[in-house]
């Protein structure tokens, strides 16, 4: 059964249609790369599913249950996390206590959490950092903290937007690993990205949209050898 | 294993020493009374309390969940009109007074939360004001209960027996000293319960980033009224105890804006979301609004022998300054704002964290 489906979903901004009839499915423990021109209602999309506003029409399945009209904490409590294209830290916060934030959705102990906090700072490799307000963080850093804190609130369907955006090659080849990390241990993605080559080395299936509508859906050589695509977003940068 | 510090403790050395000295400043302020029987002294030191009280509970709305009220006169005034009106038109004494003061609280702060927890930024401030300037205008004219701008006047407290004995009658004012500084301590711990549990998590994440806050499972409604319902319980008991120690309450000492805008400077001047924050705040502000309100600049003045007490300036100073007290206040209150933006406290931390940039690379922070 499919962990996600997203059925007819359109969201209107007064006349613009940001999202437009877009359908796929997603199964579990795959990563769906998820990419399209700026503009193109990714970012969008992803605050219909999690529940930031509700589709102006169509249906959101998680795990066969409708999620629309769900607010964002129910959401993420039924096990769907997403993280922010523009990065939201809790500035003041410590590094650590981000996480906690993060982990509580899932204990009210604060030692419980810590641990589980400390555990997903460890795979995102901010040890050094647990002491540090978040709001000082490079953006290198604040990015994996964004990964870190929505691991731990222990989602089984995880939500990227943009994780690599800014980020050097060795940082962006460091957030790589880590999604291709956690797809080992089981945990779904769906990943907006703009780097092409980090989307089709890490895509099990990649949806394409263009203004909103669903251009392209496949594999990601079918992507790749799409003309569509090709013309309409390739084109953009080889033209 | 790696060990790593808790918000709460920084770290061993520096917690002893800072539980050593607050036990030695609350048993000094226990003693307190014994030795020091200035009536004007104690009133101080009463003051002085009732402000911890009053910022420690809009710290834990304001400060630790980031939704700034000024209107909280209303908590204020609602307790203090309650235990008022139960001790003086019904007979029931303040001790019993303050739950019914609790209680309506409770009921107000729902419905104030239910309206203005819907607005973000400048319209929850302006929201807060707005309800609590309905609370003045309903008390002024609901005569038959609150007796109006007239006021209520309390003619006496009935002593406070257990078993038949007299524990207190309240002539003097040092009963009022340890009811205000339990109270005070009472505010201090509940800060630091919140602080140091999942609410306090919550809360600073609320304040920090709302719609962050919301995607990693926090029910904002929820975790909004807690806040609200704390913060207002204790002004609530910050209003019961100035209506029944003042003895006199009418709606512009209890319900006015100036009250919520006084309640919010006493965090803005100690430090916003700390624990002692509100505690240093009240030691700012209200021995300086004293000071400026007994015109005892003017007296030092007159002390230093710069300037004669019956010299023209003098007269002048003496007429003028006294009831230009609220002006110089409020510049004080700005200036204060200006240098220190994370209040005393905040300051207080910069500088000593500056000390330690040599000592520890990581803990440097701008
Ligand atoms: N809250 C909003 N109100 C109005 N228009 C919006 C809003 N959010 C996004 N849009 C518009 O919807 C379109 C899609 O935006 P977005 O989903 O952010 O694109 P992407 O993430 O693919 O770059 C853009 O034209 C954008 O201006
Ligand atoms: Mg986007």
């Amino acid at each position: 059964m499919a962990i996600l489906e997203i059925k007819h979903v359109s969201k209107f901004f007064g006349g613009l249609a940001a999202n437009s009839d877009v359908s796929f499915e997603m199964g579990e423990g795959m990563i769906m790369g998820l990419i399209g021109p700026n503009g193109a209602g990714k970012t969008t999309l992803f605050n219909c599913i999690t529940g930031y506003y509700p589709p102006s029409r169509g249906e959101i399945l998680f795990k066969g249950e409708r999620m629309n009209g769900l607010q964002p904490d129910r959401v993420c409590k039924l096990g769907m996390a997403r993280t922010w294209q523009k990065v939201r830290p809790l500035a003041k916060m410590t590094v650590l206590d981000n996480v906690m934030v993060g982990a509580l959705c899932r204990t009210n102990s604060l030692k419980v959490a810590r641990e589980m906090a400390m555990e997903q700072i460890r795979v995102v490799r901010l040890d050094l950092r647990i002491n540090f307000p978040a709001g000082g963080l490079p953006i290198g850093e604040r990015k994996k903290l964004e990964v870190a804190r929505v691991l731990a609130t222990q989602p089984q369907l995880l939500l990227l937007d943009e994780v690599m955006g800014g980020l050097n090659p060795a940082e962006s080849e460091e957030i790589i690993r880590l999604i291709l990390d956690i797809k080992r241990r089981g945990i779904t993605q769906m990943v907006i990205e703009h780097d092409m080559k980090a989307i089709m080395r890490i895509s099990d299936r990649i949806v394409v949209l263009n203004s909103g509508e669903k251009l392209a859906e496949g594999t990601p050589e079918e992507i790749v050898n799409n003309r569509d695509v090709v013309t309409a977003y390739l084109g953009e940068y080889h033209a | 294993m790696r060990t790593f510090r808790t918000p709460c403790a920084n770290n061993n050395g520096f917690s002893t020493v800072a539980a050593v000295t607050a036990l030695l400043i609350l048993v000094a302020l226990f003693l307190f009374p014994r030795f020091v029987e200035s009536p004007y002294t104690l009133h101080i030191m009463i003051l002085f309390f009732l402000s911890t009280i009053m910022g420690g509970s809009w710290n834990i709305l304001g400060g630790y969940t980031g939704q700034y009220s000024v209107g909280h006169a209303a908590y204020f005034g609602a307790g203090a009109y309650t235990t008022m009106i139960l001790m003086q038109y019904k007979q029931v004494p303040p001790w019993y007074g303050i739950w019914g003061g609790i209680a309506i609280v409770v009921v107000v702060a729902l419905f104030i939360g239910s309206i203005c927890f819907r607005l973000r930024g400048p319209y929850f401030v302006l929201a807060s004001i707005a309800v609590a300037e309905i609370m003045r205008l309903t008390a002024m004219n609901l005569k038959d209960l609150t007796n109006g701008a007239e006021g209520i006047l309390a003619t006496e407290i009935p002593p406070f027996t257990m078993g038949g004995t007299v524990i207190t009658d309240f002539l003097t004012k040092v009963p009022f000293y340890y009811i205000g500084l339990v109270l005070a301590i009472l505010t201090i711990i509940v800060t630091w319960l919140v602080q140091n549990s999942k609410l306090g998590y919550c809360f600073q994440a609320i304040r920090e980033d709302q719609d962050a806050a919301h995607s990693l499972g926090i029910n904002l409604t929820i975790y909004k009224n807690i806040a609200l319902i704390i913060s207002a319980v204790f002004t609530s008991l910050a209003g019961s105890f100035y209506a029944v120690y003042i003895g006199f309450i009418d709606p512009p000492t209890v319900l006015a804006l100036d009250i919520s805008v006084q309640i919010v400077l006493i965090c803005i001047i100690g430090g916003i979301g700390t624990i002692y924050g509100p505690v240093v705040g009240s030691l700012v502000l209200v021995p300086l609004s004293e000071a400026l309100r007994s015109n005892l600049i003017a007296q030092a003045i007159f002390k230093t022998g710069m300037v004669s007490e019956e010299s023209g300036i003098g007269v002048f100073l003496k007429d003028h300054l006294a009831h230009a007290h609220a002006l110089i206040y409020g510049i004080l209150v700005v200036i204060v704002i200006l240098f220190m933006p994370d209040g005393v406290l905040g300051f207080i931390k910069k500088l000593t964290a500056k000390k330690a940039v040599t000592g520890d690379r990581l803990t440097v922070t701008e």
